[in-house]
């Protein structure tokens, strides 16, 4: 019988398990091996040579690898912040009683469902300093030292034009998260601290806050991975510029791959943002308690 | 009292900023794909046009180009979510019903490759597509969606599928049915709403996905967020038919996703309500 079970449950897994280990472990294996050649894909003439570790010891020595990992984290950081602060504060609204907030609910979802690109492009748009609506809309606030120069090309600013479309488009899964995380709070804390006459402010910070904290790190988790993973805005509205103020690692590595033609380099600097995918898939799984189960 | 009527208040405005903010690109976006060429240039801009004019969606669909990049974007978006569901149904079943001692490692797995930078995955694809000589065909751009959508729709089966109390399934097996027929006969209906909750988010991943389409799609099989790059990167963009083709790639999108909204946010947090 127990041998039946075994048989019966690898039968489901098997096919997609198969496909996965296939077009996942494949590519990784061959990624890995590329880091330790030298091939440059425009210059068939030197072949594909086998240089051991230099590729890790180039990408450790060169400042400008650890700058594009401080950049990755800035935007990282900066952008989660401000999502868990704007969604959180938009999940505390819509957690009160109203007629409306279902219809404001599907619209706050567009944002999610609308493919990067388009966001990168229609915030590219409205930040183009001629004929964009934002920078117009500065200068009649008084704010004319911001768009002196056009919003995408000042390092700062362009930086922070990608954090605003990242924003955007991930504030509603954040919200969505943590409205669904508030709806199934237990009530008897509140009757309770209710009783004892705690105030507002006391009842958010002593018990939703702790109550919440497993749905904040979740969203908080999940974030950091997708927006390691940032490019499709990148690309489109300043291709890593100016200079390189917007290069994170997986622009960085595309363009060593796409542009310059290192298969190998860029591949060993793709690993370091598989590594740190990895590390943040363990965190997310200890999270949610996948690896407690037996 | 008093203090429930602050709270109102300030929820009121958070929610109000939060629709302005929402709508802002949106509304710009749909203005500006109704605008003449000349009205797109105007010094301040101005949001909602003089004239309406269609002008921009019929370059859109007259250019046999880009009705085929519209084309490709289906094609590809239906057969690598169909792929998921093939491989990703059977397997959230087994996950969410068997206790297999190596599931843990197995959800890792789905995990990572779920989570893992597309631009690791994107020059292996690219290297070996180039090297069995599938560049410029459908197949390297449908596999790459699929190695995307079979993770997240095993992820998100397994919330809709344990769900469901086994019992159910127990009691059709004492009646006479096999496994398999307790599995489609009374569990598939029941999760059919968490199925298409599933194959929008697997068609939304598909069909958004851009680095892969631009690395590994060529000229024919071109997809619609490569098509909206190349307009950005010309460099006289014609913000107009820009802005048109951008709303006809997100509509299909947005349409879908508000029909299963529910189940969609309930697949897109699973795991954070534990």
């Amino acid at each position: 019988m127990s041998e039946r079970k075994n048989f019966n449950h690898i039968q489901y897994i098997l096919p997609s398990l198969l496909f996965i280990l296939v077009i996942f472990l494949i590519p990784i294996i061959y990624t890995l091996v590329i880091s330790f050649f030298s091939w440059n894909l425009l210059r068939p003439d030197l072949g594909i040579k086998f240089v051991g570790f230099k590729n890790y010891l180039q990408a450790l020595k060169d400042p400008f690898t650890w700058e594009t990992i401080g950049r990755t984290f800035y935007f990282v950081i900066i952008s989660v912040l401000l999502e868990l602060i704007f969604g959180f504060s938009l999940a505390l609204s819509l957690n009160t009683e109203f007629k409306g907030w279902k219809i404001v609910q599907s619209i706050i979802l567009i944002p999610f469902m609308i493919a990067p690109v388009v966001v990168g492009f229609a915030w590219k748009f409205i930040v183009n300093n001629d004929y964009g609506p934002l920078p117009h809309f500065l200068i009649n606030l008084g704010l004319t030292s911001i768009t002196e120069n056009p919003l995408l090309a000042n390092p700062t600013t362009a930086m922070f034009m990608i954090i605003m479309a990242d924003v955007w488009e991930y504030t509603p899964f954040v919200t969505l998260v943590l409205l669904a995380g508030l709806k199934a709070l237990p009530q008897e804390p509140y009757e309770a601290a209710y009783v004892d006459g705690a105030s507002a402010i006391q009842r958010f910070f002593y018990i939703t806050l702790p109550l919440l904290r497993p749905s904040i790190m979740v969203a908080v988790v999940i974030r950091t991975l997708t927006s390691l993973r940032v490019f499709d805005t990148i690309f489109i509205m300043t291709g890593g510029g100016p200079g390189s103020a917007t290069e994170t690692l997986s622009f960085y590595g595309y363009r060593l791959a796409f542009q310059s033609y290192q298969m190998g380099y860029s591949s060993t600097i793709n690993l370091i943002s598989f590594f740190l995918a990895i590390i943040f898939t363990l965190i997310y799984m200890k999270l949610i308690g996948w690896d407690s189960n037996e | 009292m008093n203090k429930n009527i602050i709270i109102k208040i300030v929820s009121l405005i958070i929610v109000i900023i939060a629709l302005i903010w929402t709508l802002y690109p949106l509304v710009w976006i749909i203005f500006s794909s109704f605008k003449a060429p000349l009205e797109q240039f105007t010094i301040p801009p101005k949001w909602i046009p003089e004239k309406f004019t269609l002008r921009n969606y019929k370059i859109f669909f007259s250019n046999a180009e880009f009705v085929r990049t519209f084309f490709n974007s289906v094609l590809v978006t239906t057969s690598s979510t169909i792929l998921a569901l093939i491989f990703g149904i059977p397997a959230a079943y087994g996950l969410a019903r068997f206790n297999w001692k190596h599931a843990n490692l197995l959800s890792f797995i789905i995990l990572l490759a779920r989570m893992t930078p597309p631009v690791v995955m994107v020059l292996p694809f690219f290297l070996i597509s180039r090297y069995l000589n599938l560049s410029g065909t459908y197949i390297p751009i449908i596999i790459a969606c699929s190695f995307f959508s079979v993770p997240f729709a095993v992820w998100m089966m397994q919330g809709f599928f344990s769900e469901i109390p086994e019992s159910l399934e127990e009691a059709a097996r004492i009646d006479g049915c096999t496994r398999f027929e307790a599995l489609t006969k009374i569990v598939l209906p029941l999760v059919l709403p968490g199925i298409s909750a599933t194959s929008i988010l697997c068609a939304l991943i598909s069909w958004n996905e851009f680095l892969f389409a631009l690395v590994l799609t060529g000229q024919e099989t071109r997809t619609l967020p490569v098509l909206v790059n190349m307009f950005v990167s010309e460099k006289n963009v014609d913000w107009g038919v820009m802005s048109a083709a951008a709303l006809i790639t997100v509509i299909p999108m947005i349409v879908f996703g508000l029909l299963v909204q529910n189940n969609l946010v309930k697949g897109l947090t699973v795991g954070s309500e534990k």
